[in-house]
Order: C-alpha cells, then structure tokens, then sequence
C-alpha cells in the first residue's frame, strides 16, 4: 500500500474554511514572527490590538466604519467575480464617486435630505461614467479589463488631488490639498458610525438576493461558468459583462461617497486609502458569494483596524499592505493545496496466468 | 527647439528604459504561460534594494545587480506558488504587488528623501554623440541604456525565436500537455522564466532610482509596472516590440515634461495623467480600429492557466 496525493475537482466548503484559517494564522505567525525580530513585544502588540479593536467602543466605532467601504468595494469586486471579470478599478471609481458628491455638495445649496441622495446618485453616476470604457472594452472588444480599470486609479487620483489643491481648494482654512468642509453630511446613528453602515448592509443582502435568486443573476452565474454556452443559451453575455460592471462601478462610487459625505467631509488627495484594493482582498475571501462579503469585509476590517495601533508603534502605514499580501498569498496557495487529498493506492498483485494465457 | 527636441528624446529613452526592461521581463513570463502581476511590487523592491545597496557601497552596477537578485527572490515565491502550488495567478500577482509595496515601503523607510550617491554616468560614445539631436540622446546616455535597448532584447529574440530552446518555451506557453508529451521540463521551463522575468522587473526598479528619478520615496514606481503589463499586450509579446513601445511611452512621458517645462495651459495634473490614458488607448484602439490586431496581439493560448499533468 502506497500513500499519494490526488488532486479533487471540487472541494467541500469546510475543507476550505478549514485551509484558509490555517492560511490566516501562517500568515499572522509570519508576521509576528517579523514584528518579534524587530524588537518589538508580540504579546504587548496583540493586547493592544485587542483593546483598539473589539475590546472597546470607540474601537468597534472605528471598526464601522472601516466595514462600510470595505462591505461596498468588497460587493463591486465580487459581483463583477462572478461573471468571470476582475474590476481592479474600484479605488478609481471610489474616487469618481466621491468627486461627484463633492461637487453636489459643495455647489449645490439645499436642505440635507434633498443634497444627499442627489450626492449619491451624481456619485454613482460618476463611478459608472469611470467604468464606462473599460467595461465596453471588455465586453465588445475582449480587451484585458484588469489592465485598463487599474490604469484608471491613477489617473483618479490625479484628478482628485488636482481638484483638492486646484478649483476646488479650500480657500478660507486654507488647509491644506483639501477641498472646504461640506455643509452636509450623513447624520450619525452610534457614535461616529453614520447610516451609510446600515445602508451598505442592506445593498450587500439585496444583492446577496439579486445573485441568487432572479434570473438575471442566473445569467451571469452562467456567463461566467462558459460564456460559450451562455452565448448559445440565448443569454446576452456581453450586455450582462456591461451591466455587471457598470453595477461594480456604482458600488465602489457609493462607497466613495459614504466616505467623503459620512466619514471624512471633504475631499482630498489619498482620500480612498487603499479602500478599492482591500476590496479585492474582500472579493476573493468572499469566493464569488456575496452573503460571504460580510465576514470576509468584517476580517479586512479587523486588520486595518490593527494597522491603525501599529502605526502608534513606529510602523509604517504601508506595514499593513505587505501584512494584506501575505494574507492574500497564503490563501491563494490553501485555495489550491485543499484540492489535495491522500489517497491510498493498492498495488495489482500479479495474479497467476490462467492456462489460455500461457498456450502460445 | 533643437534643445527642446534633444532634451525630449533624451528623458524618453531614460523613461521609456525602465518600462522597456519591465515589459521585455513579463514578456518571459508571459510566453511560458505565466501572468505576473506582481510587476509593481517587485519594481519597488528593486527601487529600494538598488538604493540601499548604493548606499552601503556606491557602485551603480552593484545597485543594479541587487536590485535583480531582489526581483529575482520575488519572482521564485510568485513563481513556487503559481507554478509548483499551480495557485491562481491573479491573486498570486496582486498579493506580491501589495507585498512588494508595502514591504518596500517599510524597509525604505529610513531612506526616504535621500537622494542615491550613486548614479550611472553619461558614457558619451566618441564623434557620434556630437551628432545635432539625436546625438546626446541616443549615443550620450549611460550604459545600461544600451544593455535595455539593443543588447538584452536581441538575445531574448534569438533565443526565442531562433533557437530549439526557444521553441520548446513558446510550445510551453502554447500548449503545456503537448510540450509535456513531447518531454519537454514544463514546470522548470515556467519556474525559470518566470524567476528570469521577475529579475528584470527587480532590474527596471533599481534603474529607475539609479538614472531616472535618483531618490527613494513611497509610490516612487507610481505604476509603471502596470503600464509595462498593458505594454506587453501592446508589444504582442514580442522582446523588441516591448522595447519600441517602451521607448513610445518615454515619449509621451517627455511630452509631459516638456509641457510643463514650457508652460503649457494644460494643468500639471492633467499631463501626468498622459501615460495612464495613453496606454488604456493603445491597448484598447488597435484591436476596435483593426480587426486583425487581435491575431497580431494575440496572448499565448495557454496563459493564465496553470498546468496539471493529470487533469485534461
């Protein structure tokens, strides 16, 4: 008898919970692992972490608010998953989104009720305009649209900073590449949380539904799964690619206007921080589901909200990056690895030839 | 305007070099099959480890050769889990572009602002370099310039198209199960190639803060290394077209300059936009313009996809 591995087409969801925990915890050994060889206490570290985090108020507020971006970024990147297309674009439609918030809301005088859902719509609007190209691209012309959103979040960016430091300059503080307060903002439920919160919960559980159970999330499952066949089923795949992004647009555009309406009040440059990439961080924890958006934002969360107390502990920001690609790279490997199961062979005992065999 | 058009040319040939280099490395990746989408993170790795090392011992080669080496060790990690794990190679690209940023970022910390010691000199070639405009930018520049433009994308044509060895990379990239039966090392081919590939990425982030922009500072890369990605499409994977179109882009990032330099009613922002558009256009125009440039641009049929021996 002979052990060996087989590599399984399919792998049972606890078998994959299971790698992937084991995934997280190499990758934090890891880094503790580095913090210790930087003279630094592991266990001081974890404590305070702890307390910043879960184990107080301001840090379950602090929590919130990380988890409302991240739930939105998190859905953009994973609907657009499910077709079989990567948005890598959400940080640049954060930033669209939350310019043409900002523009409502700086020059549009009017009472809050009415300047807000004109922020968001104008937001989402901006962020679908963001997509537009890459997204018609991709769909008509099959060209790579991992390349083309990326590029745009550079030029984001561009345009943001220019806005905050240019036009839209905040004359009388004079702060600094920033644009003026917003007279209006999303008025607060617990604390700093505002209701973007509870409003991204719901758009992540309607879409949750949306996926799953109407026909047209039927129709980009299937895209996605063989577009060829989709194709031959009748199902328009390339106006669904079209629609599923324009939707991933406007999602990453809403969570950019939550943050500059709710959270921040004003627009300025690196205003997105890093929001639109941990998003894909959320996606590809979420496996395609958008149920599972909600735990997979809610870990996202938790480590940014302990790259905050690291960055207390003379750590750089970026620290928290490298800590997020080791995350990723550890799952990606478990991803694989659990399609490995031993199996045990039987070696054929020679059985002994009949007589029929051994007459010439 | 002789000055204007020499200085141009001359920014483009440096600019146009770091992408050159990064673009001819994926182009090594990409036709054994392999997407590497961790040019961004192993380019920063290679800006900071370049200026380190130039720190320490201010040789630009040894700068150089460490950036490589640091690319290099990147580019086994990507290369052990998307071609020995056969792990997807997207997350595998992102994971090492946020590691490479943020790990850059942090042990770069203590060098941030500080200017590199060392550089690489202009070696002006004799007679030629006193030719009126081209002559500076094409014969006055330093000599990892030529290394980039003429010496490394002729070996890498040769070799791939040229030799056995060539073919049974492309045929790797083709076709996996086909090199396969052939008996052809499939995995060694991709684990190479791919570490060779990451090596050059290393090596286009340390020449960019060796020659271009000699300084270390957080997002100092500012995606070049995605731009080489949409280059190597652009270029058709082939080793000179990631050089032309490397030179192409250092032109459209001069144009910048020069419009800033000359004052153009056009904000600072907007021209800094021009590579990021530039590129999205050039890999988006030929194909819809043109029908057959999707022939011309095709990818390897097999990449992306990682290859097992016993699944069919």
């Amino acid at each position: 008898m002979a052990g060996t591995l087989q590599r399984q087409p399919t792998v049972t969801p606890a078998r994959r919970l299971a790698w992937r925990a084991g995934a997280i915890v190499t990758a934090l050994a890891i880094t503790t692992l580095f913090l210790a060889l930087s003279g630094r206490d592991p266990r001081l570290l974890a404590d305070l972490v702890v307390r910043s985090t879960v184990g107080s108020r301001f840090g379950l507020e602090d929590l919130a608010l990380f988890l409302t971006p991240l739930l939105l970024t998190g859905a953009a990147v994973t609907v657009t998953g499910r077709i079989g297309v990567w948005n890598i674009g959400a940080e640049g439609q954060f930033y669209a989104g939350a310019i043409g918030a900002t523009a409502i809301g700086l020059f549009l005088p009017g009472p809050s009720w009415l300047v807000l859902p004109l922020m968001a719509a104008s937001g989402i609007a901006c962020g679908m305009g963001w997509i537009l190209v890459p997204a018609l691209a991709r769909a008509y012309a099959g060209v790579n649209e991992i390349i083309t959103t990326l590029l745009l979040n550079f030029v984001a960016g561009l345009l943001t900073t220019y806005l905050a430091v240019g036009p839209w300059h905040d004359r009388v503080t004079g702060a600094l590449a920033s644009t003026g307060r917003l007279p209006v903002r999303i008025p607060e439920i617990w604390g700093v949380v505002h209701w973007g919160f509870p409003i991204a919960l719901a758009i992540v559980l309607g879409l949750a539904w949306l996926t799953t159970r109407t026909s047209w999330g039927y129709q980009i499952t299937v895209g996605g799964a063989n577009e060829q066949a989709a194709r031959y089923a009748g199902i328009p795949v390339r106006a669904r690619i079209l629609g599923v992004m324009l939707l991933s647009g406007g999602l990453a555009a809403l969570a950019g206007m939550f943050e500059v309406a709710g959270t921040v009040h004003r627009l300025q440059g690196g205003l997105a921080n890093n929001f639109g990439y941990f998003g894909i961080v959320v996606a590809v924890l979420a496996r395609g589901s958008c149920l599972n958006v909600l735990p997979a934002a809610l870990l996202m969360a938790f480590i940014l909200n302990a790259g905050i107390v690291l960055q207390t502990q003379q750590l750089t920001g970026s620290a928290v990056l490298a800590i997020t690609g080791l995350v990723l790279f550890m799952i990606a490997i478990a991803d694989e690895l659990a399609h490995y199961r031993p199996v045990t062979v039987r070696p054929v005992t020679p059985r002994p030839a009949t007589r029929a065999e051994v007459r010439p | 305007m002789i000055d204007l058009l020499t200085g141009m040319l001359s920014t483009a040939i440096l600019a146009g070099g770091v992408l050159a280099l990064a673009a001819l490395g994926e182009v090594l990746a990409e036709r054994v099959g392999v997407t590497n989408l961790g040019v961004e993170g192993l380019m920063s790795m290679g800006a900071v480890v370049a200026i380190i090392t130039v720190v320490a011992t201010p040789n630009p080669w040894l700068g150089l050769l460490a950036a490589t080496l640091a690319g290099a060790a990147g580019g086994m990690v990507f290369a052990f889990a998307t071609v020995i794990v056969r792990a997807n190679q997207v997350l595998c690209g992102l994971a090492v572009t946020f590691l490479g940023l943020g790990l850059s970022a942090s042990i770069g910390h203590d060098y941030a602002g500080v200017p590199s010691p060392a550089t690489f000199g202009r070696v002006p070639v004799p007679g030629l370099s006193s030719l009126p405009v081209i002559g500076p930018a094409f014969f006055g520049q330093n000599l990892p310039v030529y290394l980039i433009y003429l010496v490394l994308p002729a070996v890498a044509h040769w070799v791939m198209f040229h030799t056995r060895h060539g073919l049974a990379m492309r045929a790797v990239g083709e076709n996996p199960a086909a090199a396969d039966a052939a008996g052809l090392p499939v995995t060694a081919l991709r684990f190479w190639y791919v570490t060779l590939g990451a090596g050059l990425a290393g090596a286009a982030g340390g020449y960019l803060t060796l020659t271009y922009v000699p300084v270390w500072s957080e997002g100092l890369v500012a995606g070049r290394g995605w731009i080489a990605l949409a280059l190597v499409i652009f270029a058709g994977y082939r080793p000179f077209g990631a050089t032309l179109s490397g030179l192409l882009f250092g032109l459209i990032t001069a144009l910048s300059f020069v419009g800033q330099a000359r004052n153009w009613p056009i904000a600072p922002a907007f021209l800094n936009m021009l590579p990021y558009l530039g590129t999205i256009a050039f890999i988006i125009v030929p194909v819809v313009v043109w029908h057959r440039m999707r022939r011309i641009m095709a990818a390897p049929a097999a990449l992306g996809v990682p290859y097992h021996r016993d699944v069919r």
